[in-house]
């Protein structure tokens, strides 16, 4: 018990600083609340990225790859359908911007408090989860999955910085994508084929692209917030001149 | 004929005619310099229109890219018309050999000279770049002919103005020599302008209708709709004209020639409406998403409605002129028939112009439906491309008339010459 | 002294055969004649404009001269990328570089769009306006691309909202309708350009040499997409507006009086790079390749999805293809 004091404010001084960098960065690349970016000027002294004036949106970037690094090979393999997924990586330049670094609290998550035997896994039925209400209001209501779903079909149930798949393996967070074509195969295959999804970077089948994994458009959490429900949150549109003339 | 003149005839009198012919043309009675006054006044609004809008961009005209045709391309068509309506004239003129009509056919060449010119007043204010007008020159720029339409339009016209230029002047200054029309020069120009003038209202007209963005337009009736329309508006000018060249200068122009032009204007009207009557049939049978443009132009369309009143103004006028015109009595009243004529006149300048190329734009392509009134720098230029049409009308007719009355005459202006002419 | 634009050293065997080619020699002499008429003139000129910086009324004077692009030889072009170069570097006051780069065989450019994934937020419209440097002046700003409001309920395109000024989108009961130039194959306004200035580059992008349009707007009228855009006054751009990376057949600055249009963002896919729209959509809706490559996103699309294009029946071939999952 005396575990919880600290576990607050770890929680709290990261929470702080979760504050001052939402301040600086006000751009976002595809949904609103979803990896904050920066302007940066480039060597020509433009910006690396336009945002809209009006809603904070990216709209365009001079440097497509700015902050992105190698796809996780599990994922990239299972995307070319190539195994071992090795051999593949060369056939193409998939990069990609890491989603760790977005979540300000993977790095304590396994072992501040789920360090792999903590707490106890005793109950397995959807619960509010107290601790975790800023990322899922009601655990026991998830936005996602039409009630069949709730944390622990996802995430690890011991190793928590690493997601479940369909054998009780984990999956590199990085590698997100795989889970999510568990229950959404087709998608997945059209997301592996670029039809799918947000892309950058270059047209050519062999060129070199930036993929935006599953999380970086539709929050896993809240998927079918949105009046439309189609999986991707209402957000507010750029507007144009009305011409009356 | 004037065989004490034969030795002179060598000499270059090219300049001579000129002059007298001018020196004619402007010389009248304090009403006439009155008219021409009149007409000049409209030239500094002219000029400064036109200096707002080359300067300042197109930016200064009611168009959008919306509506990025407006009222100078609605005269434009409007006068490729009145230009090949000449041949209303000529043809009665030449090939049934229509005696009234044979003496002043020329007037009809002069009206198709001056609508040309005034197409291509309007066509450089239509243009965003009129500076580059020499990209069209065969030789230094690129004339995308065959393929482009207006290439087609662009060459016909200028043939016909040439064709007209030469068939008028030739006439004309043979007359003030006093000689003889050498016919084998002169009507095969006249029987290929009549053919021409044919020609010229079909390309304008496939200018339009060749697209099928715009379903207003894509239509095959719209040729002989065009000529249709312009044989009634060219000859109801020429009327107007006529009688003010009775009553005003001291050619006679025969009843005949009048009557035979107002049953052409009956006639074609009543093909015009039948027309107009198809094509509103076929449109609004089904009222498909192509009837867009006329149900607009009819009807409006949710407070998108200025031109419904000058549709509705228009087609009343073409019915009150056709019925009226029916009558003989009252196609024979020359007090009344101008007024007539120039109703009918205005009716078909709305209808293929303003009623014609606005509602292909309104809706867009893509059903945006949008405003469009020209603008205060489009108005004064068109009044001023107007006016400066009819003072060239005016001073050719009068010089013509000069001419065909014997009153410019080579023999006048040389001493010793006989004078023998009928 | 403008720079001596190299109209007498034209290399006759590289001139690409045109429909005008058999009268090129007659066209060069008129060229060197008006050229010299223009450098006359342009002395008279720069004398009177001797306050202003005669340098760029010279490059002005010289490009009003100059002929249409896909009639210059190589080194004409480079005279005229580098006038222009040194026009807008003066005038933005920052370095810009316009492209000349061309097709490359075995490329045939297409689009796609998902219908079922546009949500109508229109980042697509703003970044083709950033990317392309069209003309932002007060309250009024060119865009290429138009986004319509569809209700779901059965309708037409003319019940379709142009302007809508939703708090958020997606809307319930809307679906959106992004429009711009279809790079059709065959190509309505290029068939009717009196001129050539609109033509089809051998990648399927139809462009327009806005040095050699004269402003008629047949174009315009000839497209049934709306897809042309046409610069009513001098185009307001600031420096800090301005994307410096141009190519000549596409986002460099433009000028009063003529017509403009999508390109694919030439000056991107060029250098094989996504379109800027492409990139801003942030639902992945819209798709961009190679036709010609059958391991393309593109092809791929047009394999596996359920694809129309717009206004099929006008025999115009669009390579912009709508889709459905």
């Amino acid at each position: 018990m005396l575990e919880f004091p600290v576990r607050t404010l770890v929680l709290l001084l990261l929470s702080s600083a979760m504050a001052v960098s939402a301040e600086r960065d006000n751009c976002f690349e595809s949904r609103e609340g979803f990896g904050p970016v920066n302007t940066v000027k480039t060597e020509n002294g433009e910006s690396n990225i336009r945002c809209s004036e009006e809603t904070g949106a990216v709209l365009w970037w001079q440097d497509a790859f700015e902050g992105t690094g190698p796809m996780h090979p599990m994922l990239h393999g299972a995307r070319l359908q190539k195994t071992p997924p090795e051999e593949s990586s060369a056939s193409e330049q998939a990069v990609i911007k890491a989603i760790i670094p977005t979540l300000k609290l993977y790095p304590v998550c396994g072992t501040a408090c789920h360090n792999g035997s903590y707490p106890p896994l005793s109950d397995n039925s959807p619960r509010k989860l107290v601790m975790h209400m800023d990322v899922v209001p009601d655990a026991s209501n998830l936005q996602h999955g039409k009630g069949a779903l709730w944390c622990l079909d996802c995430h690890h149930n011991t190793q928590r910085n690493s997601l479940l798949d369909n054998f009780g393996k984990e999956i590199h967070m990085d590698a997100a994508p795989l889970l999510c074509a568990k229950c959404h195969g087709n998608t997945f295959t059209d997301w592996s084929n670029g039809i799918h999804g947000k892309a950058l970077g270059e047209w050519q089948s062999h060129g070199k692209k930036r993929w935006f994994g599953c999380s970086e458009c539709h929050n896993p959490h809240d998927v079918v917030n949105g009046e439309s429900e189609n999986g991707f949150k209402a957000i507010s549109p750029e507007q144009i001149t009305t011409k009356d003339r | 004929m004037s065989t004490q003149a034969r030795p002179t005839q060598l000499r270059f009198t090219h300049p001579a005619f000129l002059t007298a012919f001018f020196r004619y043309a402007f010389r009248g009675s304090k009403q006439y310099y009155l008219w021409l006054g009149f007409l000049v006044s409209f030239i500094p609004p002219l000029l400064w229109g036109a200096h707002r809008q080359f300067t300042l961009g197109m930016a200064v005209t009611g168009l959008s890219d919306q509506v990025s045709w407006g009222i100078y391309i609605a005269n434009f068509v409007f006068l490729v018309g009145v230009a090949a309506a000449a041949v209303t004239i000529i043809f009665p003129a030449y090939v049934y050999q229509h005696k009234a009509l044979k003496k002043v056919a020329v007037l009809g060449e002069i009206l198709a000279i001056t609508a040309v010119c005034m197409c291509i007043l309007f066509i450089l204010f239509h243009m965003g770049r009129p500076d580059r007008l020499w990209h069209m020159l065969p030789a230094l720029g690129v004339f995308n002919f065959p393929s482009a339409m207006l290439t087609w339009d662009t060459l016909v016209l200028i043939i016909y103005f040439l064709l007209n230029l030469c068939a008028a002047y030739y006439y004309l200054y043979t007359k003030y020599r006093g000689g003889e029309l050498n016919k084998r020069f002169y009507l095969p120009l006249v029987f290929v302008s009549i053919f021409w003038a044919i020609t010229i209202h079909t390309v304008t007209a496939f200018l339009l209708n060749t697209l099928p963005a715009r379903p207003m337009w894509h239509h095959s009736i719209m040729p002989i709709r065009f000529i249709a329309t312009a044989f009634v508006a060219g000859p109801a000018l020429m009327i107007i004209v006529f009688l003010v060249i009775r009553n005003k200068t001291r050619l006679w122009i025969e009843n005949d020639a009048i009557d035979l032009l107002s049953t052409i204007v009956v006639a074609c009207l009543g093909l015009s409406l039948f027309l107009m009557l198809s094509e509103i049939v076929t449109e609004l049978y089904h009222a498909t998403e192509h009837s867009e443009g006329l149900r607009y132009l009819m009807f409006g369309h949710q407070g998108f409605n200025e031109l419904v009143p000058w549709f509705w103004f228009s087609l009343l006028a073409m019915l009150v002129g056709w019925f009226a015109l029916m009558f003989p009595r009252i196609r024979k009243n020359y007090s009344v028939l101008p007024v007539i004529c120039l109703a009918v006149f205005m009716a078909i300048w709305i209808e293929k112009g303003l009623g014609l190329i606005i509602p292909a734009s309104i809706p867009s392509p893509i059903g945006e439906y949008s405003h469009y009134s020209p603008s205060l720098v489009e108005v004064v230029n068109c009044l001023g491309s107007w006016a400066l049409g009819i003072f060239m009308l005016t001073i050719l007719t009068k010089g013509a008339t000069g001419v065909i009355t014997g009153a410019v005459q080579w023999e006048n202006s040389v001493p010793k010459g006989e004078h023998s002419h009928a | 002294m403008p720079e001596n634009i190299p109209l007498k050293e034209i290399d006759v065997t590289e001139k690409p055969e045109s429909p005008g080619s058999s009268a090129s020699l007659s066209r060069r002499k008129l060229l060197e004649f008006s050229a010299k008429v223009s450098t006359v003139s342009l002395l008279g000129a720069a004398t009177l404009l001797s306050g202003c910086d005669d340098s760029s009324a010279q490059v002005s004077w010289a490009e009003n001269f100059q002929k249409a692009y896909r009639l210059m030889s190589a080194d004409e072009v480079a005279a005229a990328i580098k006038r222009l170069e040194a026009r807008y570097s003066e005038h933005f006051s920052k370095a810009v570089s316009v492209d000349s780069s061309k097709a490359e065989p075995g490329v045939l450019f297409g689009a796609a769009l998902n219908l079922q994934k546009c949500i109508g937020c229109r980042r697509c419209v703003k970044a083709c306006t950033l990317e392309n440097n069209q003309s932002r002046t007060e309250g009024e700003e060119t865009e290429w691309i138009r986004v319509l409001k569809m209700e779901q309920e059965p309708t037409q395109q003319e019940d379709a909202e142009h302007y809508y000024q939703s708090e958020s989108v997606p809307q319930q009961n809307a679906h959106y309708m992004p429009i711009s130039c279809m790079q059709c194959e065959n190509p309505p306004c290029v068939k009717v350009c009196p001129v050539q200035a609109t033509y089809r580059e051998d990648d399927g992008i139809v462009v327009v040499d806005y040095n050699w349009c004269i402003g008629c707007r047949m174009c315009i009228q000839a497209c049934p997409y709306w897809a042309r855009r046409f610069n009513w006054r001098e185009p307001g751009l600031s420096s800090e507006q301005l994307n410096p990376n141009t190519h000549y057949l596409g986002n460099r600055p433009r000028m009063k009086g003529v017509v403009e249009k999508c390109t694919f963002c030439i000056q991107r896919v060029r250098k094989g790079r996504n379109p800027a729209c492409v990139e801003a959509c942030p639902v992945g809706a819209r798709k961009f390749g190679n036709l010609l490559d059958e391991n393309s996103e593109i092809r791929k699309v047009l394999a596996s999805k359920r694809v129309f294009r717009l206004k099929e029946e006008l025999n115009t071939e669009p390579k912009f293809f709508y889709f459905a999952d």
